[in-house]
């Protein structure tokens, strides 16, 4: 049993067309099988509602009079690209405001521009003979512009991996907030709702694949960014016109400490051609597998701690080494639901046909690290040995080691070399002020500290933003084998 | 059981004395109180004390009678203009006070909030904030 798009446009158009969305498929499978599926339901529509970072939009002005050809160019005070002609710009969602930072950036310019609200315009120009003016302060709407494309290079992963934090501290990602020790999980993704989950080996969506986007009609253009086939995490590369979409489902976010993204809504109809379309869009929750991602490792390659279902994500909670983890969405699957349901209606009613795509996806590429020229440089080779003094010696030892050895930090240990703190020359003159006779009573307890394997970028950013100078160096017995100061990093 | 939020302001402690004076007051009630949180925080100690329901207004007046100050229970507010329902907030929630309900919408239950803040700042949309 197969269709043609041509019979199913065909239906739409009658009014005819049996159209059901990807979780109501499972049902209609699971009661009269494959085979009678195939031939009674002629689409199955897909949604997700989640941050996708590589999204962004480009705009057109206009000519002002006289013409400007931008240089710098912000809205809302956060910048656009504008490395094309005169008054095009792209307006990217990472792109954090200059004066709010963290709190509004490219994404929330959209959400706005998207509500109709005016957006305000700064340019400047160095000025040509053909656009001489250096200045323009102004105010639009979305009405006022001629073209706003949203136009976002990697959207609708196939599937998205589970974060979870093994550190000691709680971390912010774009994976959102990570509580320490396995503290909670994060997970992306609607499941047997995603798009790409339900055509996985990308027969009907590719080039050309009409869809739903941000609230309106958009179209697939390619393979997204980092499209990854051959593990299942395929992207796609969309485009749409933003002056038909909707505020609800284009929204801007703000992850703590990680930066502003946008939440973008996605929909794509599945034409059952075949059985096997039919078999795939009845995927369940519990069939779509991914790993469970240790985010406490600032690494490329994070350890996968373990597979997991979404069925088992979408549940509240996960097991990991035998312990109930709190488990929840970053993606918002009510919305999910209700942009398949959206585009369900929207063919139910005749509006909206189904095309083969001009070009289907690549399933064959692969997904490349970044070449990197320079050697990747780690803590152990740029240590230097520390001065250790016991915890039961004398200040006035540690002060002349310190002067001896002309360094700022001796690391203080038991007699097996396990750390206990650490001293500095500043806590030595603390010491002398403040009448301090004891190490104990000025000694630094809580100290952060590096391994050997950990990468020196990593290792100054430590420094950085707990605003210290010096990190010791222990192995994993926590006995210290060394120190790595700010002046090494230099 | 119910949970209330007390504060020990800035001050109200000099001596060992006051101390015992709270804790003889506590004490008096003859209850079980389960301290969930003891933090410090921009006004004073912040408690968060579980106490048997029908216990909750002798042991807000005896409190109150000593200088602590008792807080009303659920200190965020969820502006549902700005949620869009995600659920970043949920895994953060020790209490389920935010969950998601059977169609994925969020609900906060005042009730079961700690206050404990953990959800504010893990909100991508700023639609939760202390009270």
């Amino acid at each position: 049993m197969t269709k043609t798009y041509s019979e199913i446009n065909e239906k739409i158009k009658n009014g005819s067309v049996v159209v059901l969305t990807a979780e109501e498929m499972i049902n209609f499978v699971d009661e009269h099988g494959i085979k009678v599926a195939a031939e009674e339901v002629d689409v199955v529509t897909t949604g997700t509602f989640g941050p996708m970072c590589s999204s962004g939009a480009f705009l057109n002005f206009g000519h002002s009079d006289p013409p400007i050809k931008f240089e710098h160019l912000t809205l809302n005070d956060v910048k656009a690209y504008h490395g094309n002609a005169a008054v095009d710009c792209y307006i990217g969602c990472t792109r954090m405001a200059d004066i709010k930072p963290f709190e509004y950036g490219g994404g929330h310019v959209i959400e706005d521009l998207v509500s109709g609200k005016p957006i305000r315009l700064k340019g400047t120009s160095y000025t040509t003979d053909c656009y001489p003016l250096a200045e323009v302060d102004t105010e639009f709407t979305l009405d006022d512009l001629n073209q706003a494309i949203l136009c976002n290079p990697r959207n609708g992963y196939q599937r998205y991996v589970c974060a979870v934090n093994s550190s000691d501290k709680t971390i912010y990602t774009y994976m959102g907030k990570l509580l320490p020790n396995f503290g909670n999980a994060h997970f992306a993704g609607s499941g047997c709702l995603n798009p790409l989950t339900n055509d996985p080996d990308y027969e009907t969506i590719g080039l050309g694949t009409k869809i739903f986007l941000g609230g309106g009609v958009g179209y697939v253009i390619g393979e997204g960014t980092q499209h990854s086939p051959s593990n299942r995490f395929g992207t796609l590369f969309v485009k749409g016109n933003l002056k038909q979409m909707k505020p609800e489902f284009l929204r801007g976010a703000t992850y703590e400490k990680y930066g502003t993204s946008m939440f973008v809504g996605l929909g794509i109809p599945i034409p059952i051609l075949n059985e096997g379309l039919a078999k795939k869009t009845a995927i369940k929750d519990e069939e779509v597998i991914t790993g469970i991602v240790d985010y406490g490792i600032p690494r490329r390659d994070r350890p996968t701690l373990k597979e997991i279902t979404y069925k088992e994500l979408k549940s509240g909670s996960i097991e990991l080494n035998g312990k109930k983890i709190k488990c929840s969405s970053l993606t918002s699957l009510y919305h999910a639901r209700k942009i398949a349901e959206t585009l369900k209606n929207w063919i139910l009613n005749g509006d909206f046909l189904l095309n083969p795509p001009a070009e289907t996806l690549p399933t064959d590429t692969v997904f490349k690290p970044m070449k990197l020229t320079a050697e990747l440089k780690f803590v152990k080779d740029l240590k230097k040995d520390a001065e250790i003094c016991y915890d039961d010696c004398d200040i006035k030892v540690v002060a002349e080691i310190i002067i001896r050895k002309n360094v700022n930090h001796i690391v203080i240990t038991d007699r097996d070399r396990t750390l206990k703190g650490i001293v500095t020359s500043f806590d030595i003159t603390r010491a002398i002020a403040e009448d301090k006779d004891h190490l104990s009573d000025i000694i630094t307890k809580r100290v952060f500290t590096t391994k050997d394997n950990e990468p020196i970028s990593n290792a100054a950013r430590k420094m950085k933003i707990n605003n210290i100078s010096a990190l010791p160096v222990l192995d994993d017995e926590r006995r210290v084998i060394g120190i790595i100061t700010s002046e090494e990093l230099m | 059981m119910t949970v209330i939020n007390v504060t020990l302001p800035f001050g109200l402690i000099k001596k060992v004395d006051d101390y015992s004076k709270i804790i003889n007051v506590i004490l008096e009630q003859q209850i079980s109180v389960n301290i969930l949180k003891f933090s410090t925080g921009r006004s004073g100690i912040n408690l968060l004390l579980d106490i048997p329901e029908d216990k909750i207004n002798s042991i807000t007046e005896a409190l109150k009678k000593n200088k602590v100050i008792v807080n009303k229970k659920g200190r965020v507010i969820v502006d549902i203009e700005k949620c869009i329902d995600c659920g970043a907030c949920v895994s953060l929630c020790p209490t389920d006070a935010l969950h998601l309900d059977e169609k994925g919408l969020l609900e906060y239950s005042l009730e079961r909030c700690l206050g404990c803040g953990l959800c504010i700042d893990a909100c991508p949309r700023g639609a939760i904030e202390e009270t």
